[in-house]
């Protein structure tokens, strides 16, 4: 087991160098860094103004952007030679000093402390969304394989998975929240119930595509398995067809589920970004495309950072979740 | 087998006429036609064949292990009761306390993800009401009795980290939990180490006469019968084609395919360099098979005859019964072995030579 | 230099089931649609290639739909279609009528001829980027796979970063720091491909790279660029090739979800699906002139609906699960 940890550490280790590493170039490699921080402003004449040899009618809305300029290459440590400047910048990610959007002058690390559980919440009920609707359905789909239940959750499934989530979204939209009315077509922040209940459309904008895959692919592993000997071994033991599927062929059979859930998760950030949008959920996703638009450079680094980051560590749990989940892995 | 007709009562388990086929693409495959025997309590009953002869389609048809898409006709009826009703799920603590089964292949018949106590105690906590604690004990006590070493350790273990021999072991045990009446075991050493086998078997049969259980040892080695069981049916194509109780069976054979796979198993006190007489030819086509003996076409003694319908077993249930028009050890065989070797040929077109195959 | 000092280790059961889970992890990041394998309902095995030899009237249905899209995407100018980007042609938010086949959007322009002309980017983008993909991604695959060694891990090491990232926020890590012309979003796109198609590439190299032809060919003397080309190439093409659609509909959803954010090609004459759909996924026009965003939706799902089906029609037929996976 402990092999097995370390190699899996070296390997987060490397991934998350390579990650930061590519954010860092896009930042300092591609283009001039300050031009990419704080825009036109880079083409002051700082120095020019500040000796007084610039004559410049707006002297001090001049002087408050080299105040600006003069910070930006504090916070990137742009005087710093090359290597220098990514360790220092490394660091500061760190620390959790994510730097200052120098469009509005708030910390980036303030905007996705305010942002960020709308966005986990919204992640963590898609999941239960398509775990919830994926288990049951491929437990069914597999036991009476290749009957009309399975069949028809084939066509189902394979249609779900051809709608672009942005599509769904709105058909959801316009039907469960303006037509019917059975869910509330805006954001709500009044209470966690109003939230929950908000976020009921967004979850399954999210999860239901997923949870067409998801069930796929435990419907094969579970026919498969429930081809396996030690399945008639339990049944020749006497034991409910029911008690066998959820005691002993579901979990062998969730190998390829769990393999590709840190991956899906990768797949539902990137929705969130359209689904917030969608339902005007204030939060990581909705920011991140606004940041795009107003090019707030610093914002848009930090947070596709901290998303990579953060993906990167759970796919490194993920496999030691696949540890537990069969224990052969262990033993190499 | 002649003092069984007196022996006490009713069988333990009764299978009159038993047919499975499965409907595929290609066509119905007639795995079982027609099998009938019976096994009486304590007793040890051998079916033997070739893969393919139905053996194991018939042990999974009396555990209720086949497919959904199987077609099962016959009666099979056990202490009295008919077990396709038990099933069905009438009964809840049927299969596992009553009857069950131990499989070919100790690699998978073991789940892979919990731990081999865990899986022992399970039977015992479903059928028996047992609280954890006292199941996990029973479990170390059943490891104990079927040779496990240092049980406390393997109940916590996972399959995975135990050998062939030993996962074997613990599936008897597992098998064994709930004091079953009868022991179905499906080739049961088939998939170990040779040097295991007879261990394996022998601690089979020893727990067998402790317990008073009932067996059906399913296998395709004659001599894995030999000196276990009571009495032996030899299957073929989905059909019984000899039947009778293991003496008369080893002594006094009457069925060619029968001859022909003692012929196929290497003996102890045979000379060094002894060559072994393989069957000729593949075993039968179970798809739309023609009316004729399934065995004709691999058998030295076919004649006209033989092709011409299948010929059904004679006798009544519980005697030596055969099904051969032409059979091993009496003058109809005689006469159509020399007949085949003067022509060189059988009936069916398999070449003879004096020393090939037969030869009474 | 000739092969002898490339050791091949025998893969050990590791090995396989580690490479089993990176097929998994592929699969599901390039085709999204794991089409389970066809379980015969326990019984013993069907025939099971012949039915895989047909493509069955559904997939020519598809193919009809491709084409189709295809045509009026090539011809759209050309077509007798009302101005897309002209205003207030017969008034806002019309219904559905002879005139508008589609009716009017917000801006009283037509959602039909909008229609037609957001195909042009939709399958552009789509196209370009598989392209674009595959001649990267399968250059790089193949070199990984049949050189080994250091090389392979460096580029097996790259195509684990890029699929560290959530796809679509490297897209927008991307269209951040460029413009957003139509160049740039197709190659943003096609830079997504490179790794998942890569990662095919390399795995069927690999399969063919300890094939007796290469072998042979090594042994007479062939130089590598000769071997790839001649030998491999060929080969590697067909999986790659099969997977072109399934790849395809990845990469319009991906255009469509950049349009929707906005983040796609940028301009007024820029019409795409995507973007029409949020146009009118406002409350007020999703309440009064449903037809605004469901007219492209619908298009939009057949379109993908029709290349995720026609493609998965075409990797069964060519097998390519065995070659590939």
């Amino acid at each position: 087991m402990a092999r097995f940890v370390l190699r899996r550490v070296a390997l987060l280790a490397a991934v998350l160098f390579a990650v930061t590493f590519l954010g860092f170039s896009a930042m300092n490699l591609l283009g001039d860094p300050l031009v990419n921080v704080v825009g036109v402003l880079a083409e002051l004449d700082c120095e020019g103004i500040e000796a007084g040899l610039v004559e410049d009618t707006t002297v001090d809305a001049a002087s408050r952007d080299c105040d600006t300029v003069a910070a930006a290459k504090a916070q990137y440590h742009l005087d710093q030679p090359v290597p220098l400047r990514y360790v220092l910048w490394v660091g500061d990610l760190a620390t959790g000093d994510f730097g200052t959007s120098f469009q509005n002058d708030q910390p980036v690390s303030q905007v996705v402390r305010e942002k960020l559980p709308e966005t986990l919440i919204l992640l963590v009920m898609a999941q239960i969304v398509s775990l919830g609707v994926a288990v049951p359905w491929g437990v069914i789909a597999a036991y009476r394989a290749n009957r009309a239940f399975d069949r028809g959750s084939t066509v189902a499934s394979f249609g779900l998975l051809s709608v672009p989530n942005f599509a769904l979204g709105v058909v959801l939209l316009y039907l469960l929240a303006l037509r019917w009315q059975v869910f509330p077509s805006a954001y709500e922040s009044d209470n966690l119930g109003g939230l929950v209940y908000s976020m009921v459309l967004p979850a399954l904008t999210l999860g239901l595509p997923l949870a067409a895959s998801y069930q796929r692919l435990l419907r094969t592993d579970l026919i498969t398995t429930l081809q396996e000997d030690f399945v008639h071994m339990a049944r020749a033991k006497g034991l409910p067809p029911l008690r066998i599927m959820f005691r002993h062929a579901l979990r062998p059979s969730m190998f390829s589920v769990v393999t590709v859930f840190g991956v899906s998760t990768g797949a539902l950030i990137g929705g969130s970004l359209v689904v917030e949008q969608i339902f005007g959920i204030p939060g990581i996703g909705r920011e991140i495309v606004t940041a795009v638009i107003r090019d707030d450079f610093p914002v848009v680094l930090a947070i596709v950072m901290l998303v990579a980051c953060t993906f990167v560590v759970l796919n490194f749990l993920v496999d030691l979740f696949y540890g537990w989940l069969d224990p052969r892995v262990r033993a190499r | 087998m002649a003092d069984q007709a007196a022996s006490a009562g009713a069988p333990l388990l009764s299978v009159r006429d038993l047919h499975v086929r499965f409907p595929t693409e290609r066509g119905t495959v007639n795995a079982v036609n027609g099998v009938s025997f019976d096994l009486y309590e304590g007793k040890t009953l051998a079916i033997v064949g070739e893969s393919g002869s139905g053996k194991s389609v018939t042990a999974k048809t009396l555990m209720n292990l086949l497919p959904r898409t199987a077609r099962v006709s016959g009666e099979v009826t056990y202490d009295g009761k008919d077990v396709r009703a038990l099933a069905a799920g009438k009964v809840k603590h049927f299969f596992g306390v009553q009857m069950t089964m131990v499989f070919q292949d100790p690699m998978t018949s073991l789940n892979p993800v919990k731990k081999v106590g865990e899986q022992i105690a399970e039977t015992l906590r479903y059928h028996l009401g047992r609280s954890r604690g006292e199941a996990l004990a029973e479990a170390r006590e059943l490891l104990n009795v079927v040779g496990i070493p240092e049980p406390a350790r393997r109940v916590s273990q996972y399959p995975h980290e135990l050998s062939g021999g030993l996962r074997q072991r613990v599936v008897i045990a597992m098998a064994l939990a709930c004091q079953p009446r009868l022991l179905i075991a499906d080739e049961p050493t088939t998939a170990v180490d040779v040097t295991v086998q007879k261990h394996l078997l022998d601690l089979l049969d020893g727990l067998r006469r402790d317990r008073g259980m009932s067996m059906i040892l399913i296998t395709h080695d004659l001599g894995v019968a030999h000196g276990r069981a009571d009495d032996v049916a030899v299957m073929y194509a989905g059909r019984v084609v000899e039947t009778a109780d293991a003496r008369s069976l080893f002594f006094d054979m009457r069925h060619p395919y029968t001859e022909a796979l003692l012929r196929s198993i290497p003996r102890i006190d045979d000379p060094v360099h002894h060559r072994l007489d393989p069957i000729p030819g593949r075993p039968p086509e179970l798809i739309d098979p023609p009316d004729e003996c399934a065995f004709a076409p691999r058998c030295v003694y076919a004649q006209a005859d033989c092709l011409g319908g299948v010929p059904t077993l004679s006798g009544l249930v519980g005697l030596h019964r055969f099904a051969c028009l032409h059979p091993t050890g009496t003058e109809r065989g005689m006469a159509a072995m020399a007949a085949n070797r003067a022509a060189g040929t059988t009936a069916a077109g398999l070449a003879v030579t004096d020393r090939g195959g037969g030869g009474g | 230099m000739n092969g002898e000092d490339r050791t091949t280790p025998r893969p050990g059961a590791s090995r396989d089931r580690r490479a089993s889970r990176q097929r998994l992890l592929w699969r599901f990041r390039v085709l999204r649609l794991v089409r389970p394998t066809e379980v015969p309902d326990d019984g013993p095995a069907g025939d099971e290639a012949a039915v895989r030899r047909r493509l069955g009237p559904a997939f020519w249905v598809a193919v009809a739909w491709l084409l189709t899209m295809a045509f009026v995407a090539v011809f759209a100018p050309m077509l007798p279609l009302a101005d897309p980007t002209e205003v207030a042609y017969s008034g806002p938010r019309e219904s559905p009528s002879f005139d508008a086949w589609f009716g009017t959007d917000a801006l009283g322009r037509d959602v039909f001829s909008r229609t037609v002309h957001g195909a042009r980017i939709s399958l552009a983008v789509g196209g370009f980027a598989i392209v674009f993909g595959m001649a990267v991604g399968g250059a790089l695959g193949i070199v990984a796979g049949y050189f080994r060694g250091r090389l392979d891990q460096a580029v097996g090491f790259l195509f684990f970063v890029q699929l560290s990232f959530p796809a679509l926020v490297l897209a927008i890590l991307i269209t951040a720091t460029l413009e957003r012309s139509l160049l740039v979003v197709s190659l943003t796109i096609g830079i997504l491909a490179v790794a998942p198609v890569g990662l095919l590439a390399r795995a069927s190299t690999l399969v063919y790279a300890e094939r007796e032809f290469v072998a042979a060919a090594r042994v007479i003397g062939a130089r590598h660029g000769r071997i790839i080309v001649r030998e491999l190439l060929p080969n590697v093409v067909i999986p790659m090739g099969a997977l072109t659609l399934l790849g395809m509909a990845i990469a319009v959803v991906a255009e469509g979800s950049l349009a929707f954010l906005g983040l796609s090609v940028a301009g007024d004459d820029a019409i795409s699906w995507g973007k029409m759909i949020v146009d009118g996924a406002g409350l007020r026009d999703l309440q009064n002139a449903t037809h605004v965003a469901m007219f492209p939706v619908a298009v939009m799902f057949l379109t993908v609906l029709s290349l995720n089906f026609a493609g998965d029609r075409i990797r069964q037929y060519f097998d390519v699960k065995e070659l590939a996976f």
